[in-house]
């Protein structure tokens, strides 16, 4: 394992973590109900770490990303049910990045921001035509650690560490009304969803494969996934724990993805704001990437095509053709005027309708072992995936209901 | 082998990724052409590729719907192009040798060949 290599990794997976669902729920999460939804973020995120080191394992000893299995292990028919719920999933999801990086970006020049998500789509597609697999991961990774700002402006702000460190017991607040129960528990269920995004394993396994991980890297994936995303998971409550610091008090409702920027400026003056739109706008536009590209790469896995950025664009022609398509259809979708909030509203919907789909055939995989060899699931995997699995079922369930009684968690 | 095993080997086969001599991804096993008779084994004969082969395996009112997407073409693979089975299908011969290339081809044109680092 080099070092090197493996903190280039790591440091790429936190940068890479936050995106605008994360941005948006964590803000909103701490400024309505204080300190008292973290443990679901650090629950999540163990949930996301099981089954992305699943995911990468599965990758390594079967030498197949997700998507390749799944539909051998669904059949045509659900497999095909899966694929479209998936594709549609990320394409909001995609939409709603692309949307949520025109919004910075109109924050931080004052552009319009329709000519903002035109321009970005552009440099999008062009950065993904251009750059090799392992640049692409890494640029958008690594400029997005301008995030850190905000665990340093957590810290500026000198916190009730002991009311932030009690939030990581599970617990629901005492004395909220009814309303005000479901609109925790579609907070509960949203905040799941935004951190155990479908496209996530998606990316994460077939990142694998395109940088050729081998069985030798067995420990590299595991490292990465725990590292990575639970250190890039704390960027994630350190939004939330200022949100609740600073705007809950002053009921402020932070509705727009700029709001969480504000937490940088208030201690840090202007240079904080800027450092902190910068750090949103790398680790969005980077999720806007890895939705489009996983997208891409489960429909060429289920339907066989040579796919991969670690090919030129024209080595793998219709995979090519494909996550250009899925740009331009988020483009549309973004150019229709709909509003960027409403797109992670229903990005984390849709999702969490997938999840149980999406972890479900990666479970049964990940405990072959005519397909894992050694490396199937152990005592640990098997448990963690198994309840993970049952609470993402649960949360998909409740999570229609609880969005049309919420109205989205508006009350 | 048992016919248990047989039907098995089968089902096994089904949506498995096929990959050729090259190494290129060359399509999925969409279904497989079995021959025999009654009181006669069971033969696998080829395996078929491409949207073509799903008219098997899906209900006839998407087979239009899947036409109108992805096309109704078809390859054959013979048995005896198959190499190894286990995760992936490797085939012993390039993807062109067996028709299995034409949609890349097609998409390829599209492709400008330049830009890439």
């Amino acid at each position: 394992m080099n070092p090197l290599e493996l903190t280039l990794g790591i440091m790429t997976a936190v940068g890479g973590f936050v995106d605008i669902s994360e941005l948006v729920f964590a803000a909103k999460a701490g400024s309505q109900f204080g300190y008292a939804l973290i443990w679901v973020f650090a629950f999540s995120t163990i949930g996301i770490v099981v089954f992305s080191e699943m995911s990468g394992r599965v990758a390594i000893a079967a030498k197949q990303p997700v998507f390749n299995l799944m539909r051998h292990r669904l059949g045509l028919k659900l497999g095909l049910v899966v694929l479209a719920a998936s594709i549609i999933s990320n394409l909001i999801t995609c939409a709603a990045e692309l949307g949520g990086v025109a919004l910075i970006l109109n924050y931080l020049t004052g552009a319009p921001y329709v000519l903002m998500a035109i321009l970005m789509a552009v440099v999008l597609v062009v950065s993904i035509w251009v750059l090799p697999f392992e640049w692409i991961e890494r640029i958008y990774g690594l400029l997005g650690l301008f995030m850190i700002v905000f665990a340093v402006a957590l810290v500026a702000i000198h916190p009730p560490w002991d009311r932030i460190a009690g939030g990581f017991v599970p617990q629901v607040p005492h004395g909220l009304s009814t309303k005000e129960l479901l609109t925790f528990g579609y907070f509960v269920v949203a905040i799941i969803s935004a951190v155990m995004f479908p496209y996530e394993v998606y990316f994460y396994s077939s990142g694998g494969i395109e940088e050729g991980w081998k069985p030798k890297d067995m420990l590299t994936n595991r490292v990465t996934a725990i590292l990575g995303m639970g250190l890039g998971s704390l960027l994630a409550i350190a939004i939330l724990a200022s949100s609740a610091q600073l705007f809950g008090p002053a009921n402020v409702d932070p509705e727009i993805p700029g709001s969480a920027a504000l937490q940088a400026a208030i201690p840090f003056g202007k240079w904080g704001l800027i450092i902190a739109l910068l750090g949103m706008f790398f680790a969005v536009a980077g999720a806007a990437v890895e939705t489009c590209l996983a997208n891409a790469y489960s429909i060429a896995q289920f339907f066989g095509w040579i796919w991969g950025r670690h090919k030129k664009p024209w080595e793998a022609p219709r995979f090519t053709l494909t996550w250009i398509i899925l740009f331009a259809a988020a483009l549309a979708i973004v150019l229709t005027g709909v509003d960027v909030m409403m797109l992670v509203e229903f990005a984390i919907l849709f999702s969490i309708l997938v999840l149980p789909f999406t972890y479900l055939p990666l479970l049964l995989l990940a405990g072959d072992r005519r397909y894992m060899g050694k490396y199937v699931n152990g005592a640990l995997a098997k448990t963690l995936g198994w309840l993970y699995f049952a609470v993402i079922t649960a949360a998909a369930l409740a999570a229609l209901p609880l969005y049309v009684l919420t109205s989205g968690g508006n009350g | 082998m048992t016919p248990d095993s047989r039907i098995k080997l089968v089902s096994e086969l089904l949506d498995l990724p096929l990959r050729d001599s090259e190494g290129k991804y060359c399509g999925i096993v969409d279904d497989v052409e079995l021959e025999g008779e009654p009181g006669k084994a069971l033969e696998l004969k080829a395996l078929l590729v491409g949207p073509g082969a799903y008219k098997g395996r899906m209900p006839g009112w998407a087979m239009p719907l899947v036409k109108l997407v992805a096309g109704n073409r078809m390859a054959r693979v013979p048995i005896e192009q198959v190499r190894t089975i286990a995760a992936v299908v490797h085939l012993d011969c390039p993807a062109r040798d067996l028709g299995l290339d034409r949609s890349e081809d097609s998409a390829g044109r599209w492709i400008p060949r330049w830009g890439a680092l």
